[in-house]
């Protein structure tokens, strides 16, 4: 299969004002949307100022107005929003709005990998112009564009290989790989991946450091943060917590007073977990909640200075 | 400069090479520990095994090697309770490019493991189907509840004989109308990304979790309130499910006395099959040998400065 059979084949299943089958015009389609986005691109940058604010404003209104109605408008129960039929004209501006959501949520989904191109290139004029220049540090520019370079060919031909020249699944055993899929594992699994472990892995040592140098007991609060901390972190460790249940144990039938049971490690963790730390976070995340709610109706309806009415 | 002065300033060359000779020395000796797993991960371990053989399960895997030393054996411990249960599994992730690529490998060494042993082999396209990356996660699980089949159409799967089909029509997918017809929704990560799936689809499906000790105490709310069914936090998450896969929960008895007990469930069975103790028993030693170096660090540090203190305070 080569890649416009490939195209060709990727076509809508279920038909809805938002979303329409093209068929066999899937690649008229597509030649047209590019035109326009490019002919778009090109009269964006050329309006003034004021009216980009304008349409930067319009368009995150109507991204966000689906979502905002598909969230207030009442909604039958379990209805398949593709299949069923409305019984009237409130269910039908229902389904109308919920059958949106999914247009725009792909979208959303084609303008984050847009947004990653827009990332690529910025990165490749950036660091292309300080090598270009030969300012300082140009080396790492090096170093950054041809890693770049030379993961996206391996990486793409890999692809290439696995997705349209293997057709036995052949690839998939390692002893059938050819040079490419030997080079593409050894530079994601072998130096990527191991980099990016070696750099998580360096927060240990700060920690260790920190811990050391800096959580000083200075205050009240600083005891009972320490305190819990410390029961906390004991109780991670197994063996302690199992030793310490089993004396417990012990000590419960000996004294016979069950009470004691509640000086468990586990339990005592536990506690201190659900009456203390999940309220807390709760507490946070109910002010982090009103906070995102009212940010991000200022930036839907434009009131935020940060956003499209800087 | 007396000895607790000094103590405070000590080189912190000198506490990395402790914590790289403690950590390494650890890691030589994996050793079953015997522990009490918390009431999260027995949620977890129960949920999964609850589940009828050949469910449906939806897998989303945020996480990349970053988090390796606790998500890889999250990732690990799921694969194998999945394919001990014939559960049919569909992954994607929603919070890294990377991290399809990472779960794809982790898969494929636990594919060949159980081929090894002589079990089923797991096949794409028939047990499993590898979606890839959704780069915008709010969007993507808003349409998973809203229209799944929208959400995911026209996206192919490989076979096992190299050609490809559409995922609705594997058998993985073939009976799934909408996110309520399938049985459980797993998330693997390291990052919010779990509070998003949460508040959009918790409603719709029962969700579990396995996230990184950092993570964890973020999600425990939902797991208190219920919209979380189960929860495997951190290291000791790992631990405890690989515990569980070993013992069951109410299950195995040693001496007359249930290893693993749980008064919310009845009997939860082992797996009985394939590895079951593995990445969580390796590091899970060395897990312990890190927090006594970190509370040691505290005391001592601590005690370096009151002792410092009370001298100038003599002094004066």
């Amino acid at each position: 299969m080569n890649l416009m059979q490939y195209m060709l084949a990727q076509q809508a299943i279920e038909e809805t004002f938002w979303r329409k089958a093209p068929g066999q015009g899937l690649i008229l389609w597509v030649v047209i949307g590019l035109a326009l986005g490019t002919g778009l691109c090109f009269l964006l940058s050329t309006v003034p100022t004021n009216l980009r604010k304008k349409v930067i404003f319009t368009f995150t209104f109507l991204a966000g107005l689906p979502y905002v109605l598909a969230f207030l408008w009442p909604r039958p129960i379990s209805a398949d929003f593709t299949n069923d039929v409305p019984r009237n004209t409130g269910e039908q501006i229902g389904f109308f709005i919920n059958q949106a959501v999914e247009p725009v949520g792909t979208l959303t989904n084609i303008l984050g990998g847009f947004l990653l191109g827009v990332g690529i290139f910025s990165l490749v004029r950036v660091h292309s112009i300080r090598i270009k220049r030969k300012q300082e540090n140009w080396g790492y520019s090096l170093v950054l564009l041809s890693s770049f370079a030379i993961m996206t060919v391996v990486g793409f031909w890999d692809w290439r290989l696995r997705a349209f020249v293997d057709q036995t699944g052949a690839l998939n055993v390692r002893d059938n790989w050819q040079p490419v899929n030997y080079a593409q594992d050894l530079l994601f699994e072998g130096i990527y991946q191991q980099m990016d472990s070696a750099m998580f892995s360096m927060i240990a040592f700060f920690i260790l450091s920190a811990a050391y140098r800096a959580f000083r007991i200075r205050s009240v609060e600083a005891t009972v943060m320490m305190a819990s901390a410390l029961i906390l972190m004991l109780n991670l460790m197994g063996a302690l917590t199992y030793a310490w249940g089993e004396g417990i144990n012990n000590l419960v039938v000996q004294t016979g007073n069950p009470f004691l049971m509640n000086f468990k490690l586990n339990v005592f963790a536990d506690w201190l977990r659900s009456t203390m730390q999940i309220p807390a976070i709760r507490a946070i995340d109910f002010g982090v909640g009103l906070g995102a709610l009212a940010m991000g109706l200022r930036l839907w309806l434009g009131l935020e200075k940060g956003g499209v009415t800087a | 400069m007396t000895i607790w002065e000094k103590m405070q300033k000590v080189d912190r060359r000198i506490l990395y090479a402790i914590l790289v000779v403690c950590v390494c020395v650890g890691l030589f000796f994996p050793t079953t520990i015997p522990t009490d797993p918390d009431p999260s991960s027995k949620s977890f371990y129960a949920e999964v095994m609850k589940l009828e053989k050949g469910s449906t399960v939806i897998i989303q895997t945020d996480w990349t090697n970053s988090t390796r030393g606790e998500s890889m054996g999250h990732f690990e411990n799921l694969m194998r309770l999945m394919m001990h249960g014939d559960h049919k599994f569909v992954f994607y992730s929603a919070a890294d490019p990377a991290a399809p690529q990472v779960a794809r490998t982790v898969l494929a060494r636990i594919v060949a493991e159980r081929k090894g042993q002589g079990l089923r082999e797991y096949k794409v396209g028939e047990d499993y189907i590898d979606l890839g990356f959704f780069p915008n996660a709010e969007a993507t699980n808003t349409t998973m509840g809203s229209n799944l089949r929208s959400v995911w159409a026209n996206r192919k799967s490989k076979t096992p004989t190299g050609g490809e089909v559409d995922v609705w029509q594997t058998p993985v997918l073939k009976d799934v109308k909408n996110i309520g017809d399938v049985d459980m929704m797993i998330v693997v990560t390291a990052s919010a990304s779990i509070d998003v799936a949460i508040q959009r689809l918790a409603q719709k499906v029962p969700i579990t979790a396995m996230v990184t000790g950092v993570t964890g105490p973020g999600v425990l709310p939902f797991y208190q309130s219920g919209q979380v069914k189960g929860l495997a936090i951190g290291l000791k998450g790992v631990y405890d499910v690989e515990y569980m896969m070993v013992n069951g929960i109410n299950d195995v008895e040693v001496e007359g006395k249930k290893v693993v007990e749980w008064d919310k469930v009845g009997k939860v069975d082992r797996v009985n099959e394939g590895t079951t103790f593995s990445r969580g028993r390796a590091y899970y030693g060395t897990l312990h040998v890190a927090l006594v170096l970190l509370i040691l660090a505290v005391v001592m540090g601590n005690v370096a400065m009151f002792a410092s203190r009370r001298r100038k305070g003599d002094a004066v």
